[in-house]
């Protein structure tokens, strides 16, 4: 990678940050998205791994199967040996948390919560409770726009199996039946978690991610890693620390309807950020785009909302945020984002008339977008 | 559960007791459990095995982890972290035993060398025991647990999880109905690519945290990996076995490991079953599997999931007259079909909604069921023993690259 730890934003697409409009943020106009935050890290061409303590350490990556997309994990080590065990160590930390979390393994713990919980509370770990907890928070303060119950909507509109149809009436008020936030009763005393209405699942498919990077985070951190990138499929980024010299690691964030340039570069340190987008997930119905993403509140695809990039203390948060401020649009990502410390957003809008770039406490340069 | 009322029911129960009112009995009847109440549970060996267990006992109504143990100062905030609360530390198990007076339970995580002192002095102190497999390094230890959870009166369950996992219960049972004929062979693997190194923050400390590589501490791959296929061939056989080829070597890392990153074992059965086992950590194709080969079909279990094969028929079968009348080709060609592989699919193993789970998980809450109902755990002594003695002669066999026969080794068994 470039040592300087610069991004790779050419620098005529990229303006001053000075177009400030409001409290709310920035408004550029003209936008359309097309990616979700790409990682753009050039290595160098020798990786050493010379087993020498006074050389200076080298960077290394890896990048494996995990929670439905690929996880991939950059870090500075003294040699090849140490990277593959902090590597496995870090893995296989996922991949506990993911045997804990997958709704897609029976053999879960949050399967054994779906399947019990609407019968008697269940017990369950601080860890499995607090996550759950957390993700119920984040639907008091989204006024559910965040909602971890909202699987039998994705269902209903096909977007767990299919790309995505209208759904019928009839399925639409089961499936409305069967979410909300609400329903789920936590005793944080006994440590229990149960289901007040028939139906309910829980699904924490917009946080584990998050979640589990903070977790992996957290096992270098206590191997004595300083500086390492952990990524899941490019949604979501969690950094410790900064490249050697330099001032983070450098994230772009595409222009959403041209890659190849860079809406923003952020370097990104000892924080997180996570990206949602529709341009790659969405259907079309007489001429109205549907993003794969549910507004729980209305039962519908958000509209309108075409890619977002939150940056926030933690990836359990930016996971949860990236995907609540896509639901809330402008004004509610503006009002909770500004409420929270460390925090910060970049939205691309595109509601049929004006597109615009809407920056929330974003404090590195945006690019001006292509007419 | 509270002192005061432990002592009383000890000594309700003491009017009824078969047991002589020894020093020993004391002891125990002061650790008597109410069913009730709420379990309360220790770990010694707070390292990644003993955390992920302790998380799961968690999960158990009741359940709480009051007392940690362990040698290496950072385990107890990463076990804090997993009870959530500031949880007694201990550095010596013998302090935790004698000092944490409100325990029922202990989870023994400790590296396997240990694993005997651990447990009989747990049983001891009148606590029950979920001691992680092998359940001993020697045959001495394996003895010497069996013999303390008899005298303690407690429960002992071995870490042999996989004895609670459905699709291995179901195909087990199918399996001794006869579905694949007369089982004459179990293949069992567990194979990885890695250098099965935990990372260090210290030179001093290699020892202490990646003891699974020297001998001192550790039965490596067989004890680490191969006693839970070993228990499965014992499960599948109903007998444990009398005898064990072994080999296998330091292969892959020359990193001043003692025990082997590749080790095979052949072991026998007195009623002519043979399993064969190997674990390899430089080639990750073959994974986890335990291939079970009857006379009339095959059965795969691996740690997700199982799947059943049959045998292609061979029966006579009424052949179209047109054969005849078309005649039969000659040629220099072996046919080599009878002899491919099958690789069509098997008949899965269904488990019914709401019974699949997680192994570890269904171990330990089995174990919790047996703690308060006073029943023997399936995995008890006996199944651990039948395991961890075949790990330690295995590893004979294995280090030795010789043939071992266990009557030869087992003299002291009770």
């Amino acid at each position: 990678m470039d040592k300087d730890g610069q991004g790779r934003a050419s620098p005529s697409s990229v303006v001053s940050d000075q177009s400030s409009v409001g409290s709310t943020g920035y408004q550029l106009d003209g936008v359309l998205a097309r990616r979700a935050a790409l990682l753009a890290l050039l290595f160098s061409s020798g990786i050493a791994s010379t087993p020498c303590s006074a050389a200076p350490d080298s960077l290394f990556h890896e990048a494996r199967p995990a929670m439905g997309t690929t996880v991939e994990i950059l870090l500075y080590a003294s040699t090849r040996d140490r990277a593959a065990e902090l590597f496995e160590a870090a893995f296989q930390e996922i991949e506990r948390v993911e045997a804990a979390l997958s709704t897609y393994r029976s053999t879960s713990e949050i399967s054994r919560i779906n399947t019990t919980a609407a019968h008697r509370p269940v017990v369950t770990d601080p860890e499995v409770f607090g996550l759950i907890a957390r993700a119920l928070e984040y639907g008091r303060r989204t006024g559910s726009a965040f909602d971890v119950t909202v699987g039998p909507l994705m269902k209903a509109w096909g977007f767990f199996l299919g790309d995505g149809h209208y759904p019928s009436a009839d399925d639409l008020s089961e499936a409305r039946a069967k979410v909300g936030w609400q329903h789920v009763a936590l005793d944080s005393a006994q440590r229990t978690i149960r289901f007040l209405t028939p139906g309910l699942e829980l699904d924490l498919g917009g946080i584990g991610k998050g979640f589990a990077l903070d977790c992996a985070a957290r096992v270098l951190r206590r191997h004595g890693v300083d500086s390492a990138l952990l990524g899941a499929g490019q949604s979501s980024y969690m950094a410790i620390g900064a490249p050697p010299e330099a001032r983070g690691w450098p994230i772009i964030v595409p222009s959403p309807h041209n890659p190849a340039r860079a809406l923003s570069t952020i370097q990104l340190r000892d924080r997180s950020l996570s990206t949602s987008g529709s341009n790659r997930q969405y259907f079309e119905v007489e001429g109205q785009r549907y993003s794969h993403i549910i507004d729980p509140r209305t039962a519908e695809p958000v509209t309108g909302m075409v890619q977002v990039t939150v940056i926030a203390p933690t990836a359990t948060d930016s996971d949860a945020l990236s995907t609540a401020l896509f639901v809330l649009g402008r004004e509610g990502a503006a009002a909770l984002i500004e409420g929270m410390e460390g925090s910060a957003a970049l939205l691309v809008i595109d509601d049929g008339g004006e597109k615009e770039i809407v920056a929330i406490q974003w404090t590195e340069r945006v690019a001006l977008m292509d007419k | 559960m509270k002192r005061r009322e432990f002592v009383a029911a000890s000594a309700a129960a003491a009017g009824t007791s078969l047991l002589g009112l020894d020093a020993m009995a004391e002891t125990l009847a002061k650790r008597r459990f109410s069913p009730s109440d709420e379990l309360n549970v220790g770990v010694i060996g707070v390292g990644s095995r003993g955390k992920y267990m302790m998380q799961l006992f968690l999960r158990i109504p009741g359940v709480r982890v009051t007392a940690l143990c362990d040698v290496y100062e950072p385990r107890f905030a990463e076990g804090c972290e997993i009870t959530g609360e500031d949880t007694p530390a201990y550095h010596d198990y013998r302090q935790m035993l004698d000092s944490a007076s409100d325990l029922d339970a202990v989870i023994v995580a400790s590296p396997l060398s240990f694993h005997g002192e651990h447990m009989v002095g747990s049983l001891e102190h009148g606590l029950h025991v979920y001691g992680e497999k092998a359940m001993g390094f020697t045959v001495d230890d394996c003895n010497a647990i069996v013999g303390a959870t008899r005298e303690s009166g407690r429960r002992l369950q071995t870490g042999l999880q996989y004895r609670y996992a459905p699709w291995y219960r179901e195909a087990i049972q199918r399996i001794r109905s006869g579905e694949i004929g007369h089982v004459t062979h179990v293949y069992g693997y567990w194979h990885r690519n890695y250098n099965w190194r935990r990372p260090v923050p210290d030179p001093s400390l290699e020892r202490l945290i990646n003891w699974r590589l020297y001998k001192e501490y550790s039965g490596g791959l067989l004890a680490e990996l191969g006693s839970h296929q070993i228990d499965i061939a014992n499960w599948i056989f109903d007998e444990e076995p009398t005898s064990v080829i072994g080999t296998g070597g330091i292969t892959f890392y020359h990193d001043g490991r003692e025990t082997f990153d590749n080790v095979q074992a052949v072991f026998s059965y007195p009623s002519g079953g043979t399993h064969v086992f190997s674990s390899i950590i430089g080639n990750h194709n073959v994974g986890y599997q335990i291939n079970i080969y009857g006379t009339g079909g095959s059965v795969k279990l691996t740690l997700e999931d199982g799947a059943f094969y049959y045998e292609p028929a061979r029966a006579n079968s009424a052949v179209p007259q047109e054969l005849i009348e078309r005649g039969v080709h000659t040629s220099a060609t072996l046919s080599t079909s009878g002899d491919m592989p099958y690789r069509g699919p098997g008949l899965q193993i269904e488990i019914p909604e709401g019974e699949a789970g997680n192994p570890s998980f269904l171990a330990a809450a089995a174990f919790v069921r047996s703690v308060r109902n006073g029943t023997r755990p399936f995995a008890d002594a006996q199944v651990g023993w039948k395991s961890a003695v075949a790990v330690a002669l295995g590893n004979e066999a294995i280090r030795g690259k010789r043939y071992v026969e266990f009557a030869d080794h087992l003299e002291s068994k009770e």
